[in-house]
């Protein structure tokens, strides 16, 4: 007898989500996701300076403006014919770096710990450390006086570390509930880091066209550095060290290979190595078919839109972003997304941390990857490889940036900007492709007039949480949770820790749609 | 007694750290240490809920520094609902709402109502949904009835009456922000509006900006609590008529700017590549909107006082002005060029001029010439 259950809010994520999932047998037997909420980007930005695109269109997430604000300012120099100085290209680099440890962070121990960590153990410490007498002595008293919040409630499970049946035991839940409480000064840090080139965070001012505003003068390189060192080691001493720990319990074995999207991996590639833009840090690649070890060339002419089961006048379907139309058509039949369905090569495609790590090939994530026994046959990356490559990401990434500063030229009056960013065309089109901490993004724009006539964005949320497409192929969340184990339908945690292992952010997936006429009386969501 | 102990002493240590932090003149600070004081005694619950967001303001109160956000989540506030951080999912993080409101009404506590995001009212508020509704609706491309959506709407109307007040947090939800850039389709509506409609008499103040600083956010509410009499202090809010705090949205950004004396010498930034060793350079013809916005930037600034938006060879975007976003585009733009609702910025500039007993120079010359009006006309000019 299949049951269904509806969740909203879905928690712990950027924005408001609703999955509805059929469950028989115990375990998902089909899987739907809708976002809830829709402001209209694309359509309020029309008209307007493309200067101000690089500050508007940051305000889509505030989770991850900063790879927003990039995409548009490469798409605005593209438009503009810059040639991107040095020094320009490693401080967006190091910025958008700065943008990704943060958020990987953030994710890990804001966002996914809850889901694994029972912060109520921690009241049964008997250990030695001060500190954590002390967070022991204080979540005893908000269990006293029963305000636990937010904490409390939650779903209930066997599974939780340090609980009751589960894996590890208080103290090793009490040090982790510890490097929570740590985790929120350590991405404040990554955000003083990158406030000291881009101004403030979130929402920062430091890219523009043609280049950034800041020049790397050897005591903005010194503030930078500073943090970046401790944030290198407590990543490695500590987020790494926590997430192998979660990873190679055998209470949470079967998400080594439950929580499938389907094989499909794309990166659109990002952080340039060159002017040109033809090396870049993470490569650009796609996977299909789980042939995981060979990725082949990825060519942005074969991304494609459907819209068989979105929202969308049946005309646009197939259409690619760059000359992409959004024309709503709210009552069509057998349509349940305002998301489209983003495909490559007719194929869905998984983007973020999993997809760069396999495209790379990094020899870390593939070690680790064969530890866990990822690649041994039936191959499945799921949960746990997935959050796994989003801390080796991290890792490496925090490394590299500290080349990225070593190559600055130093000096106030050293070149950071292009002045051919200032000369507005009358008409010309221009694509930003970069890479986000949760996958590829892509912005598109068209000047008409001086002015912003069109802007199309694809967003990595809207890969991964993407609805079916004209073949009815489900999109990679919904293929996920199939087959994720629901032993209690009062308490689908498994359901959760599938979609928070994406890092979806819905405020990115669903601030597309323009319509063109006012059909947008019969809009129900997004 | 939930939280820790702490020795008078301590305490009024960290209070005197954290007040001079918030940047609160001397007269406030034994009012807001007493509050501080209340607050680890006793956790004022809080209900955050988010509209057409970003999250952006949730992510920037993760930045509070003294008392930093592990020690509001777990000694000062207690978080009943906040979607970011909180354990709960589905059901079970909407049961902490409903025990909180059942508990209010039942006389046995209080709770402050926190909305991040505007309020869409177009298409019977569907624009912007959480949580599950008693109406059903078919799931997805199948018959099978599930149960339809909460409008952020119909939460505000649920919970509006029983809260002790109402804070809206950040410009999205204190002025309509960029969603209402696009009101005509959506309805974005300020949580002012939507709360007037439900309860004229409700007490609600504004937390500017794009994002709210933490500091912003958190002096404004403790502020809000004082003036409930939920924590000692006595007094009444000091609001601007935009309902936002005085302490923190006084004084324009262009009277504290450290950049001002670049703007009286008429020493501007024209190319990022030509910066001064020796000088910063005004950020005014670059669009700076620092002359019409009301905020503590310069002193306060910004991700532990590392940078700000002008320190970074930026022009202030105005984010935390009412006129955010669709007022105050062209964002790149010298301020004359443009068009306004509401406040003109020449009334403000030329206000600011007339106020400025040193507002003579270069820079004020631009000014006037860029108005069209003489330092004379000006000179009469009150704001």
């Amino acid at each position: 007898m299949a049951q269904l259950i509806s969740i909203d809010p879905v928690t712990r994520i950027e924005g408001h989500m609703r999955i509805d999932v059929e469950v028989e047998g115990g375990v998902v037997k089909d899987a739907w996701s809708s976002g809830t909420m829709f402001r209209g980007y694309e359509m309020l930005i029309k008209g307007k300076h493309p200067w101000d695109a690089q500050q508007v269109m940051q305000r889509i997430c505030g989770v991850c403006p900063m790879v927003h604000g990039t995409a548009a300012s490469y798409a605005l120099d593209t438009a503009m014919g810059v040639k991107l100085p040095d020094n320009a290209r490693l401080i967006r680099n190091l910025c958008l770096g700065a943008n990704f440890i943060q958020s990987h962070i953030l994710h890990f121990y804001h966002l996914q710990a809850l889901d694994y960590v029972d912060v109520t153990a921690v009241t049964k410490y008997d250990g030695p450390d001060p500190a954590l007498k002390m967070l022991r002595d204080k979540i005893t008293g908000l269990a006293a006086a029963s305000d636990l919040y937010p904490f409390l409630p939650r779903y209930e499970s066997p599974d939780y570390i340090g609980g009751e049946g589960g894996p590890g035991d208080p103290g090793i839940a009490t040090e982790l509930v510890g490097h929570y409480v740590q985790a929120f000064e350590m991405r404040k840090k990554a955000h003083e880091m990158l406030a000291v080139f881009y101004g403030r965070m979130p929402m920062s001012v430091g890219t523009i066209p043609g280049g950034v505003t800041t020049p790397p003068t050897l005591a903005n390189i010194a503030a930078f550095r500073s943090r970046l060192n401790e944030l290198q080691k407590w990543i490695a001493d500590v987020y790494v060290a926590d997430v192998k720990y979660v990873a190679t319990q055998d209470a949470y074995s079967a998400f080594i290979k439950a929580g499938d999207s389907g094989g499909n991996f794309l990166a659109y590639g990002g952080m340039d190595q060159n002017q040109a833009g033809t090396d870049k840090y993470f490569k650009p690649g796609v996977i299909t078919d789980y042939k995981a070890l060979s990725p082949e060339k990825f060519d942005p002419d074969r991304v494609t839109e459907s819209v068989k089961h979105s929202w969308y006048k049946d005309s646009t379907e197939g259409l690619k972003p760059a000359v992409g139309k959004t024309e709503p058509d709210v009552g069509k039949q057998g349509a349940y997304s305002f998301i489209k369905a983003p495909r490559y090569d007719n194929k869905p495609m998984e983007v973020g941390p999993l997809s760069r790590q396999l495209v790379n090939k990094d020899p870390v994530f593939m070690e680790l990857a064969n530890k866990l026994g990822v690649l041994t046959p039936p191959v499945k990356f799921g949960i746990i490889p997935r959050t796994g490559a989003r801390a080796v990401e991290a890792l490496l990434l925090s490394l590299e940036m500290e080349k990225w500063l070593d190559q600055l030229t130093e000096g106030i009056g050293s070149n950071i900007w292009d002045s051919s960013g200032k000369k507005i065309p009358d008409k010309s089109k221009g694509m930003g492709l970069v890479e986000g901490p949760r996958g590829s993004l892509g912005h598109w724009i068209t000047i008409d007039g001086g002015k912003t006539a069109n802007y199309q964005a694809v967003v990595p949320t809207t890969w991964n949480a993407a609805p079916r497409d004209k073949n009815g192929v489900r999109g990679p969340i919904e293929t996920a949770l199939l087959g994720i184990p629901v032993p209690d339908p009062n308490n689908p945690i498994n359901v959760v820790r599938c979609i928070r292992s994406f890092d979806p952010c819905l405020a990115c997936a669903i601030h597309v749609i323009h319509p063109e006429h006012n059909g947008v009386k019969e809009f129900r969501v997004v | 007694m939930a939280g820790k102990t702490v020795s008078r002493r301590q305490f009024l240590k960290h209070a005197g750290a954290t007040v001079a932090l918030l940047g609160l003149s001397e007269t406030l600070i034994p009012q807001m240490a007493r509050a501080l004081q209340a607050l680890a005694a006793g956790k004022p619950p809080i209900i955050w809920i988010q509209g057409q967001n970003c999250t952006g303001c949730s992510v920037s109160f993760l930045n509070s520094n003294y008392p930093g956000v592990a020690e509001l989540v777990l000694d000062k506030l207690s978080v009943r609902y906040q979607p970011n951080v909180m354990a709960g999912t589905g059901q079970a993080a909407i049961a902490a709402i409903n025990d909180t409101v059942a508990a209010a009404k039942g006389g046995k506590g209080i709770y402050v109502l926190v909305v991040e995001g505007a309020v869409p009212t177009k298409e019977g508020g569907e624009y912007c949904t959480f949580g599950l509704s008693d109406k059903k609706k078919a799931l997805a491309d199948t018959n099978v009835q599930v149960p339809g959506d909460k409008t952020i709407h119909e939460w505000m109307k649920e919970l509006v009456p029983g809260a002790a007040a109402v804070i809206a947090n950040g410009n999205c939800a204190s002025f309509g922000g960029i969603p209402a850039a696009n009101a005509a389709v959506t309805g974005a509506t300020p949580v002012s509006k939507i709360v007037a409609e439900i309860d004229p008499k409700k007490p609600m103040v504004n937390v500017g900006g794009c994002p709210s600083h933490p500091d912003w956010f958190v002096g404004t509410a403790l502020q809000a609590l004082i003036a409930l009499g939920v924590l000692p202090g006595g007094k009444q809010l000091n609001l601007n008529e935009n309902k936002m705090s005085k302490t923190f949205f006084g004084q324009l950004i262009h009277e504290n700017c450290e950049r001002r004396g670049a703007f009286d010498a008429g020493l501007f930034l024209e190319d990022w590549n030509e910066q001064s060793p020796d000088f910063k350079l005004c950020m005014f013809k670059q669009g700076c909107k620092g002359p019409v916005t009301y905020a503590d930037c310069p002193i306060r600034r910004w991700n532990s006082g590392v940078n700000w938006c002008v320190g970074a060879n930026a022009p202030c975007s105005g984010c935390a002005s009412p006129s955010y976003y669709k007022e105050l585009t062209p964002l790149y733009q010298p301020l004359p060029n443009m068009s306004f609702g509401g406040i003109t910025p020449a009334t403000d500039v030329v206000g600011w001029v007339a106020a400025g007993a040193t507002a003579v120079g270069i820079g004020a010359h631009y000014l006037y010439k860029q108005l069209g009006s003489k330092p004379d006309e000006a000179e009469g000019g009150e704001k």
